[in-house]
């Protein structure tokens, strides 16, 4: 099936790269590429095509085909593009939570008190159905959502089955509607996410830019299912992509923020959660929140390898027991709703903001974070397709309010309120847990919409990162991916991957540096004492060249020996290095030129050491042997 | 030569014509068609979602409000626990719902679970700070939790704030209650500040003015209350509650005469009264037994100064000299000295022959008053009368029955 996919996959982007250099070709003769100009080397990026002297000039003279060509380039309409995934994301995630509310109402009923008989039925009846759809409908739609999005981005070059999305909506909703303990978020990621790579397949896009829609789909679904823009963007940054690239960003931001403008024009622009502005007193309070970054981390670390461990068990189990999996933790969630916590149903925001409201006691809010765990890993577990956002939101919500309520009781002076510890609580487990640190900070600011919070949310989950990540070297996403047998990058390793850099391969001189003006015969002299082949000249004013002790006597046997070096070498430069850059760049320059100055950055003509390529290589080879 | 280039240049011309003809087709005819369709079919998907949308938020509102109503029967009967049930499952429709998170908060506050209530109240006040309803609420949490300045800020607020009906009605209702809690907290000053503020807006309702008089009396603003009750009584002569505290009033400034008019038709009005009775008792003793009170004869002046200097005389004995503080200066005589001296001179003869003896014999009948009050507890009878007649003239009018 994978393969089918990625054969497909390849054929159509192999047709269209062939037509886009094609394309490029004669796009060229029009107008320079972005980057450099060919003939004037004039640098370009970062410039509008007007404020371009260039391509305003090229531009003036063109035919209106020309015109619209220039408009619908590729990296151009790929914008346009990113704003209708954007849109279509924005729209199919608002059918999304119309269809989880719908499934809530018929399978639950309307009432804040749900009867015994159907929170028992409703996910074991619910969970065989969703059992069937995906063993034999929508195979794909098993799991959260995050790592299909990965797979296609790394392996299928952006190709996601527009069943995909049909099965994760169809069985996501019924799964979160009739009370698994699952959330809405990570399968709305996957239908964008789906919907764009749709998109990207009729628009006949590049092979580069289908392999980047998946990600800027993810974006939008994950932002309208959060009304949170910047932490959308951050988190398929932080988890999907792995890195920050002008080419994609715009992209992202662009699907994020059409998507987000969608959801609010259909559910409204208010944040998921609302308290009260936080007061930190004294500075000593953070002490209090430090505490909930230590508990949270720990709880990552045993919700984690609770899914890490449960999971690879429940799939090895026989086949057929794969049907019933789902309507046994179904079961197992209804008797827990039954017994007096059916707040660990579905998403469970109400509750959320129940807690933050102060309804429940401090040992109740543990429980509910203990039972929430359980409830979420027999969900995922189970193969049932659903997010683990909004369960980590919620036991993070429960913990942070139960650790805030334990220490007012100890320490009654503390000012944070409920709501603020729950609030700190989601961002510290959504850092412990998803391993996504950036992404938690934000998106606690953005589902409260209260700036306030920001130290106490900082400080609990750096704590809680850095303890997650000690206990459980492996973050969970990754972990996910190879239990199913699949070898995407890490993005957590990619950011902790150490760099090369040109100091760390750089020697010293180790022979004299010439000057431009000196005479073939006088660095003759000089190079006496040296035993080195190879030389740096500096010019003047400034500028660097270099020489071997065989030009140099070639030169004075044909009588040059008088001549200045100035006026012997060849008129091109060697372009200087500076410590700081990667080792990358400086193989850019070490096979044209044997010797290659590295020089400080604010003073080009103050040598700080010089790199061949034999030391660069060297470097790599240490590295690579670690 | 020359015709392999003409032959590179046909060939290189027809693959800029195919070149030309595949851009034509991708950036012209494909691209901008296909990102009309787009287009077209996101309005069409637009709409779609238009109208699924308008079918779940009518569906959300009518669930919403049906429960809704189902709360506020439950929350006027007093059923906060079914009240809370049901406004929560109201919320689950319309969860920015002003008026469904207000109500649950009123029924939160009903169960006494102000926690609860006083983070809804705060989100709520956060959205609109000039309401009303939410200010006094949140006040009443602030006080109930012993925060002052949080509960005077939130009563000012509420007595400023907008309400839903009855503006002016609400706003003195909630300064009522300010002062209630001033009051309760012994914070005297700042309550009859906002009496003062109140009785502004009062008009003539006499109830609402007895009941300004009643609270201007706890703030021990006498002469605030007197008129209160004063302009009570224009309009209910006969209001027994405020003749009394007009009589107290009258009273506590020294007024006598004027309270025992008051105290008089407050006694008669209700036997029950006991205070009036009392106060009407003590008032008849001041007005009796003060001698420098005008239209008093000689004779009976020296009576009355005769039978003071008596009751003082008694009144050291009872109390005992040895508790009496001694002169800080030993070369002056005692109390008990002083009186055992003058007691000789004290009689009616001489009481009308020399002025100076009547100031001097009552100036030690004030003195052993008030030391024995100090030491030995608070005077009854015509010892609290004598006391009073002596802050009367020592022109201390302020509080003269504190020990009321």
């Amino acid at each position: 099936m994978d393969l089918e996919a990625n054969s497909k996959a390849e054929a159509l982007t192999d047709q269209v790269s062939t037509e886009k250099a094609l394309d490029q070709a004669l796009t060229n003769k029009v107008l320079p590429e972005a980057g450099t100009d060919a003939h004037t080397d004039i640098p370009t990026t970062g410039l509008t095509e007007s404020e371009n002297p260039v391509t305003a000039r090229a531009a003036n003279g063109r035919s209106p085909k020309a015109l619209l060509k220039s408009v619908f380039r590729e990296e151009r309409f790929f914008l346009i593009l990113s704003v209708f995934i954007g849109i279509y994301s924005g729209l199919a995630v608002v059918c999304f939570r119309f269809a989880i509310a719908w499934c809530r109402l018929y399978l639950l009923g309307s009432g804040a008190v749900l009867s015994p008989t159907r929170l028992l039925l409703a996910p074991s009846l619910a969970g065989l159905a969703i059992a069937v759809l995906v063993i034999h409908v929508f195979p794909q739609a098993r799991g959260s959502g995050v790592n299909q999005t990965k797979a296609a981005l790394y392996i299928y070059n952006g190709y996601i089955p527009f069943r995909t999305a049909v099965g994760k909506f169809i069985t996501a909703a019924l799964a979160i509607g009739s009370g698994h303990s699952l959330g809405p978020e990570d399968p709305s990621l996957q239908i964008g996410a789906c919907l764009a790579s749709v998109l990207g397949r009729q628009m006949r896009l590049s092979r580069d830019r289908m392999r980047l829609i998946a990600p800027v789909g993810a974006a939008a679904g994950l932002a309208a299912a959060f009304n949170a823009p910047i932490s959308a963007v951050l988190f398929v940054i932080e988890e999907v992509i792995g890195r920050w690239t002008a080419g994609i960003l715009g992209s992202v931001v662009l699907s994020a923020v059409s998507s987000v403008v969608v959801m609010r024009w259909f559910l409204g622009s208010e944040s998921l959660f609302r308290i009260p502005a936080v007061q930190l007193e004294r500075p000593s309070e953070l002490i209090a929140y430090s505490i909930l970054g230590v508990v949270g981390g720990l709880a990552s670390v045993l919700f984690s390898m609770g899914i890490a461990n449960l999971r690879p068990r429940a799939k090895a189990l026989p086949q057929w027991t794969q049907y019933f999996q789902p309507a046994l933790a179904g079961l197992l969630i209804g008797v827990i709703a039954v017994m007096g916590a059916p707040q660990v149903m579905g998403a469970g925001y109400e509750a959320m903001d129940e807690a933050m409201h102060g309804r429940f006691t401090w040992q109740f809010l543990a429980v509910l974070a203990g039972l929430k765990i359980i409830a979420t890993l027999l969900s995922f577990v189970s193969g049932t397709p659903g997010g683990m956002f909004a369960p980590t939101l919620f036991i993070g919500a429960m913990l942070g309010a139960a650790v805030g309520g334990a220490e007012h009781v100890i320490l009654p002076h503390l000012t944070g309120s409920p709501g603020t510890y729950a609030l700190v609580g989601m961002g510290v487990l959504f850092a412990g847990f998803l391993r996504a640190p950036m992404t938690s900070v934000f998106m606690v600011l953005e589902v409260s919409g209260n700036y306030s919070i920001i130290l106490p949310v900082i400080v609990a989950n750096t704590i809680a990162y850095v303890i997650s990540r000690g206990l459980q070297p492996i973050a969970i996403f990754d972990t996910l991916t190879r239990q199913d047998g699949l070898d995407l990058p890490s993005m957590e390793e990619q950011r902790e991957e150490g760099i090369l850099r040109v100091e760390d391969a750089m020697h010293a001189v180790d022979g004299p540096v010439l000057n431009a003006q000196e005479t073939v015969d006088q660095a003759l002299a000089e190079l006496e004492k040296s035993t080195a082949e190879e030389f740096l000249v500096r010019l003047s004013p400034s500028g660097w060249n270099s020489v071997t002790r065989q030009q140099l006597k070639t030169m004075a046997a044909e009588g040059k020996g008088g001549s200045a070096l100035a006026a012997l070498l060849p008129i091109r430069q060697i372009p200087p290095l500076h410590p700081d850059l990667s080792l990358e760049t400086a193989l850019r320059y070490v096979d044209k030129w044997p010797l290659v100055p590295v020089v400080s950055r604010a003073d080009f003509r103050q040598l700080e050491g010089v790199i061949s390529e034999r030391d660069v290589l060297e470097r790599y080879r240490e590295f690579g042997e670690g | 030569m020359l015709q392999s280039e003409s032959q590179d240049e046909k060939t290189g011309s027809a693959k800029s014509v195919v070149a030309r003809r595949l851009d034509l087709r991708q950036y012209v005819r494909q691209q901008p068609v296909m990102l009309a369709l787009l287009a077209g079919v996101g309005v069409i998907f637009f709409l779609a979602v238009a109208g699924l949308s308008r079918a779940y938020h009518s569906q959300r509102d009518a669930l919403g409000t049906r429960w809704f109503s189902r709360g506020m029967a439950d929350l006027s009967a007093q059923h906060y626990e079914s009240a809370v049930t049901e406004f929560r499952a109201a919320l689950l429709y319309s969860r920015d719902s002003y008026a469904y998170q207000l109500n649950l908060a009123e029924a939160l506050i009903g169960l006494q679970r102000t926690t609860e209530a006083y983070s809804y109240l705060v989100n709520l006040w956060e959205r609109q700070p000039e309401d009303g309803v939410v200010n006094l609420e949140l006040a009443r949490i602030a006080a109930q939790r012993g925060q002052t300045s949080q509960a005077l800020r939130y009563y000012h607020n509420a007595i400023y704030a907008v309400w839903p009906s009855d503006e002016e009605g609400r706003r003195r209702d909630t300064r009522l209650e300010l002062i209630e809690y001033l009051l309760s907290i012994n914070a005297t000053k700042q309550a009859q500040a906002e009496l003062i503020a109140l009785e502004e807006n009062l008009g003539d309702d006499p109830s609402l003015q007895q009941h300004a008089g009643d609270l201007f009396l706890r703030a021990q603003d006498y002469e605030h209350a007197l008129g209160a009750y004063r302009v009570s009584l224009k309009s209910h002569p006969r209001n027994q509650k405020a003749m009394a505290g007009a009589g107290f009033a009258a009273f506590q400034l020294g007024r006598y005469p004027l309270a025992e008019h008051y105290l008089q038709e407050a006694a008669a009005a209700d036997s029950s009264d006991t205070r009036s009775a009392s106060l009407l008792k003590t008032t008849d003793l001041v007005l009796r037994m003060d001698p420098f009170r005008r239209q008093v004869s000689a004779v009976e002046r020296s009576e009355i100064v005769r039978e003071a200097f008596d009751a003082a005389g008694q009144r050291l004995t009872a109390c005992g000299s040895a508790k009496l503080p001694v002169p800080a200066d030993a070369s002056q005589p005692s109390l008990a000295d002083r009186w055992q001296k003058m007691k000789p001179q004290i009689s009616e003869g001489a009481l009308r022959r020399n002025p100076d003896l009547i100031e001097n014999a009552m100036d030690l009948v004030f003195a052993i008053e008030r030391q024995t009050s100090a030491t030995c507890g608070p005077p009854t009878g015509a010892d609290l009368a004598l006391l009073l007649i002596a802050k009367l003239h020592e022109g201390n009018q302020s509080g003269l029955g504190s020990e009321f």
